[in-house]
C-alpha cells in the first residue's frame, strides 16, 4: 500500500450525507464551477494535480457480480478524490490554514463534520473516512503540479520564441532572449526526486537503490540520503 | 496585548534572546544521566538557579537583572530516564522521541552534514546508553559596561560553570557531563561555547561569520510585555499591511494557536503547559567556499558583489537593511546613514537613561530594519524568492497569483484567495535563539571552528521547523522554484551531475533578464544537534519530585 506516488499523493475520503441534503452539495458544486473565485484559494495554493468531489446516491456503488453481496446503505455519499503535492500532514494543513471557509462550504453537510479549524477534529475526521490506495500509478513521479504547469509555460514560450528569432538581428535576438528569460524565471526550478515524505522501510530502500545507481561516487545527490561512509563532499575520489 | 503569560513559570530562554539583552557569551553543556534518583536531585538543584521570564527592572513584579542565566530542556531519553513514566512520554511528538539524527533524511543532512561527520558528542549520541545526551544546560553572561565588558562576561560564564561542575560532582557520578565538541584546533571539549563575533578592533558587532548583520527579526507573539512594541513585521501580516502577534500556542505548549486549538502536548497538562521544544543545530560556514563563490559570481552579476551578497540572504550585510525597502546600493548607504545616527542617539539615551529617547529611537530603528512587507515586491525582483530570509518567513508573499494578461514572469497578490494573508506563514514560525561560536582564523579556509550555534523554539517541530528545513530551504515548491534550494542554508548537491542553481528575479517591467546562479556550493554544514524539550518551571520541580503521573 502506498498513497504516494513520487511527488503526488493519492488521498480519497467518502463521507456520508443525508439523502434530502444531498441537493445542496450539488448545487454548491455548480456554484463552485460557475462562479470564478470561489476556487481562488485552492488555485493559489497550486498543489493540486487534479482533485473532484462526487456524490454517489446509495443505490450507486458499483455491483460488479451477482455474488457480491448487497449493502444497506442508509445515506448518500459524497467522494472526494485529491493528487496533491506533499505530506497529508502539509497538505491538510494548508488547506485549513488558507481555505478553512471553503472546506466548510464542501463539507457542511457532511454528517459529523467537526469544521475545518480547529485542526485537530478535521483531522480526525479525515483520516477517519479516509481509504487507503492500495495502487496508485504517477507517469511523471518527478512532476508537482507547479512543475507541469511550467513546463508547458515554457514549451510554447520557446515555440513561439524561436518563431519569432528566425529573422532578427544580433541586437534583436538578445532582447527577445532576454525577455523569453524574463518571461519564465520563475518556471525554471530544477525538478529532482522529492523531499522525502515516507519513512517506511520500502521507501527508504528504494531511496537507497535510486542512489546507488544515480550518485556512484557516493556524492550527496539532490534529495540527500544516507552518503557511503567514504564521502566527504568534496571527495578526492571525483576525478575519474 | 491583553493575554498575560505567568512569566514566573516560562524559562527566560523562550521569551528573551539574551544576546539582545547584553548577554554576548555562552557555554552549552550536556549531560548523561547515570543513576535516575540521583539525576532528578541534581534537576532539583539546578532548577532552583534556572532563570525565568519575569521582567528586569526596578518596579513591581520586576527582578534585577541577573550576572547570568541558567537554563534546562531534555531530551526524550532524557525524560525517560529520569523517570517520566511511559504515559506521558507517549504524548511528546514521534519526531522528539526520534531526535535529530533519526530525522536526518527529512532535514536533508546529507553528505558533509551526515551524522557521521558530525561532532563526537553528536555522533555518540542514541548510539549507546552512556553517551546518550540526556540534558542541556545553557549559561549566558552578562557584559560589563567599560572596556573590559568581554572580560566581566567570562569571569561571569567561568563562575556559572564552576557552580554547575560542583553540582554535577555532587551527583557522584548520578549525572556525567560529555565531551566531544569540536574547538579550535578539533580540541575536544566538554561543553561548546559560543560568543558575539568582534571585529578588528575587539568591538562586539551584531554579525555572523560570513558576514552578515544577524539576529533582527523574531517573532513576537501574545502575551510578552516586552515585546509590545515590538510586533510590526515580527507579529504575523494582516490585511492592510498591518500586523499583530502571532497566538501563543505556535511557541509555547497550553496555550492556543493560530488554529484555535491547544497544540499536542503530553500529560498531565502540568508537565507541558508553559514548556516547548527547542532544535539545537550547531552549523558550520565554509566562509571560504562563500567568499569565493562569492567573488566569481559577484564578478558577473550585474549589480555587483555587495549586491549580490544581499541578494543570498534579503538584507545588506553591513547595515541589515532589507532589501525590499532598499533595492539598491545607494538607498542602502541612505538608511545606513539613518541607521547611524539613530544608534548614536539611542547609546547617549542609553547612557543618561532618558527613556523616552530609548523607546523612540529603538522604535525608529525597527521601523527601517523589521516592518516590511514583500506586497510590493510579489515578483521577487528586490528580494529574490529564494534567499534566506524570503525562504525562511515569507510573510503573506505566498499568496501569489499570475493570471492570463499579466506580464510573464510577474506575480501580484492573489487577493483575499487566502483567510488571512499570512496563511501559509502564520504556523511555519520559529523564535530563533543562540549565537556564533568559534572564530575565523583564516579567510581562505573552510576548516577552522567557526560557525552558529542556532536554536529554534516552537511547539511542533515537525509543522515548524521541520517543514521549513524540508520544504523551504532544501526544496522550492511553493515558491514556484521546483527542487531549487534557498541559497545559503540549502544542502546544495555535491554532485555534478545534480548541480544546485537558484534564480535571481529581474523586474518584469525592465529588459533585464533574471540571473541564474549556478553551482551553488554547500555553504553551511550540519556539525550536530537534538530535540529538546524545554519544561516550565512547575514541570521541572515535578520531574525532580518524581511526582508526573498523568493517571
Ligand atoms: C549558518 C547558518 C545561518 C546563517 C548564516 C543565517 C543568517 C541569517 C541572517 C543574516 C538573517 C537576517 C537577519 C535577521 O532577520 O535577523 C537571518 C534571519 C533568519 N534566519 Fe537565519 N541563518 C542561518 C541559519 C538559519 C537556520 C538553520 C534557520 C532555521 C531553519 C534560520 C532561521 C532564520 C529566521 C527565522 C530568520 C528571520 C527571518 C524573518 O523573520 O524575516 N537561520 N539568518
Amino acid at each position: 500500500m502506498s498513497n504516494i506516488a513520487g511527488k503526488a499523493y493519492a488521498m480519497n475520503v467518502i463521507t456520508p450525507i443525508r439523502p434530502y441534503t444531498t441537493w445542496v452539495n450539488k448545487f454548491i458544486f455548480w456554484i463552485a464551477v460557475k462562479i470564478p473565485g470561489t476556487l481562488k484559494g485552492l488555485i493559489t495554493l497550486s498543489l493540486i494535480h487534479y482533485a473532484r468531489w462526487v456524490i454517489i446516491g446509495k443505490d450507486q456503488f458499483p455491483h460488479l457480480d451477482p455474488k457480491q453481496p448487497k449493502e444497506e446503505l442508509n445515506y448518500t455519499y459524497m467522494m472526494f478524490f485529491s493528487n496533491f503535492n506533499g505530506s497529508w500532514d502539509q497538505y491538510v494543513d494548508s488547506f485549513t490554514f488558507a481555505i478553512p471557509g471553503g472546506l466548510d462550504l464542501f463539507w457542511k453537510w457532511n454528517i459529523r463534520y467537526s469544521k475545518s479549524v480547529p485542526l485537530t477534529p478535521f483531522h480526525d475526521y479525515i483520516r477517519y473516512n479516509q481509504i487507503e490506495t492500495i495502487h496508485y500509478y504517477n507517469a511523471y513521479p518527478l512532476a508537482a503540479s507547479n512543475d507541469v504547469k511550467s513546463a508547458k509555460t515554457v514549451k510554447s514560450s520557446l515555440i513561439k520564441f524561436e518563431q519569432d528569432t528566425r529573422n532578427v538581428s544580433g541586437d534583436n535576438f538578445l532582447k527577445l532572449y532576454n525577455a523569453l528569460l524574463r518571461g519564465l524565471q520563475h518556471d525554471m526550478g530544477d525538478m529532482y526526486p522529492t523531499p522525502i515524505v515516507s519513512m517506511s522501510a520500502h521507501q527508504v530502500e528504494r531511496r537507497q537503490k535510486w542512489h546507488a545507481a544515480n550518485l556512484p561516487e557516493g556524492g550527496a545527490g539532490p534529495t540527500g540520503g544516507t552518503a557511503p561512509k567514504e564521502a566527504h563532499g568534496h571527495s578526492a575520489k571525483k576525478g575519474k | 496585548m491583553t493575554k498575560q503569560l505567568d512569566l514566573l513559570d516560562i524559562q527566560g530562554n523562550i521569551l528573551r534572546a539574551y544576546g539582545r539583552f547584553g548577554y554576548p557569551v555562552a557555554r552549552y553543556v550536556f549531560l548523561n544521566v547515570r543513576n535516575t534518583a540521583k539525576g532528578r536531585e541534581f534537576v532539583g538543584e539546578i532548577t532552583k538557579k534556572v532563570t525565568t521570564s519575569v521582567e528586569w527592572g526596578d518596579g513591581p513584579g520586576k527582578i534585577k537583572q541577573p550576572d547570568r542565566t541558567v537554563n534546562i530542556a531534555f531530551t526524550y531519553q532524557g525524560l525517560k530516564d529520569l523517570g517520566v513514566p511511559i504515559s506521558s512520554l507517549v504524548g511528546f511528538s514521534p519526531e522528539f522521541a526520534s531526535g535529530m539524527k533519526g530525522r536526518k533524511d527529512i532535514l536533508g543532512d546529507d553528505g558533509p552534514s551526515s551524522p557521521e561527520h558530525w561532532d563526537p558528542i553528536w555522533r555518540g549520541n542514541r548510539e549507546t546508553r552512556e553517551k546518550d545526551v540526556h540534558i542541556f544546560i545553557s549559561l549566558n553572561a552578562l557584559a560589563g559596561q567599560g572596556l573590559d565588558w568581554l572580560t566581566v562576561a567570562e569571569k561571569n560564564r567561568d563562575d556559572a560553570y564552576a557552580w554547575l561542575l560542583d553540582e554535577i560532582n555532587k551527583t557522584e557520578g548520578g549525572v556525567v557531563l560529555l565531551d566531544g565538541h569540536l574547538g579550535d584546533d578539533d580540541a575536544n571539549l566538554n561543553y561548546q561555547d559560543v560568543r558575539v563575533v568582534l571585529d578588528n578592533n575587539g568591538v562586539p558587532t551584531p554579525k555572523e561569520h560570513f558576514g552578515y548583520t544577524d539576529g533582527i527579526s523574531d517573532p513576537v507573539f501574545e502575551g510578552v510585555p516586552y515585546d509590545e512594541r515590538r510586533v510590526k513585521g515580527r507579529g504575523k501580516q494582516m490585511p492592510g499591511g498591518t500586523w499583530a502577534p502571532l497566538a501563543t500556542g505556535e511557541f509555547l505548549l497550553g496555550h492556543v494557536d493560530e488554529a484555535k486549538e491547544y497544540p499536542p502536548a503530553p500529560e498531565p497538562i502540568l508537565l507541558s503547559r508553559n514548556g516547548t521544544y527547542m532544535i539545537y543545530r550547531k552549523l558550520h560556514e565554509n566562509v571560504a567556499t562563500f567568499d569565493r563563490y562569492l567573488e566569481e559570481q559577484g564578478s558577473k552579476f550585474p549589480g555587483g558583489k555587495a549586491l549580490l551578497a544581499a541578494k543570498f540572504v534579503g538584507r545588506w550585510p553591513d547595515t541589515g537593511v532589507p532589501l525590499v525597502k532598499a533595492p539598491d546600493a545607494a538607498s542602502n548607504a541612505k538608511f545606513g546613514a539613518q541607521l547611524l545616527s539613530l544608534n548614536a542617539a539611542l547609546n547617549a539615551a542609553q547612557k543618561k537613561g532618558d527613556k523616552e529617547s530609548v523607546k523612540s529611537n529603538e522604535q525608529a530603528i525597527d521601523d527601517i530594519l523589521s516592518d516590511f512587507t514583500y506586497d510590493d515586491d510579489m515578483s521577487g525582483a528586490k528580494c529574490p524568492f529564494s534567499s534566506h530570509i524570503r525562504r525562511i518567513n515569507p510573510r503573506a508573499s505566498l499568496e501569489m497569483m499570475n493570471e492570463e494578461g499579466d506580464k510573464p514572469g510577474s506575480f501580484k497578490v492573489s487577493k483575499d484567495a487566502f483567510d488571512t494573508p499570512g496563511a501559509l506563514a502564520n504556523r511555519r514560525r520559529l523564535l530563533r535563539r543562540g549565537l556564533p561560536y568559534g572564530e575565523v582564523k583564516d579567510r581562505t579556509r573552510d576548516d577552522g571552528n567557526h560557525g552558529i550555534v542556532i536554536m529554534m523554539v516552537n511547539a511542533d517541530i515537525n509543522r515548524q521547523f521541520e517543514f521549513v528545513q524540508q520544504q523551504w530551504v532544501n526544496y522550492g515548491n511553493d515558491f514556484k522554484a521546483g527542487n531549487d534550494k534557498e541559497i545559503i542554508l540549502g544542502n546544495h548537491s555535491m554532485d555534478d551531475n545534480f548541480p544546485s542553481k537558484a534564480v535571481i528575479e529581474a523586474d518584469p517591467d525592465s529588459d533585464q533578464p533574471p540571473y541564474i546562479l549556478s553551482k551553488i556550493p554547500r555553504l553551511v554544514v550540519t556539525r550536530g544537534g537534538d530535540y529538546f524539550f524545554i519544561p516550565s518551571m512547575t514541570a521541572l520541580r515535578m520531574i525532580a519530585q518524581g511526582v508526573i503521573d498523568p493517571t
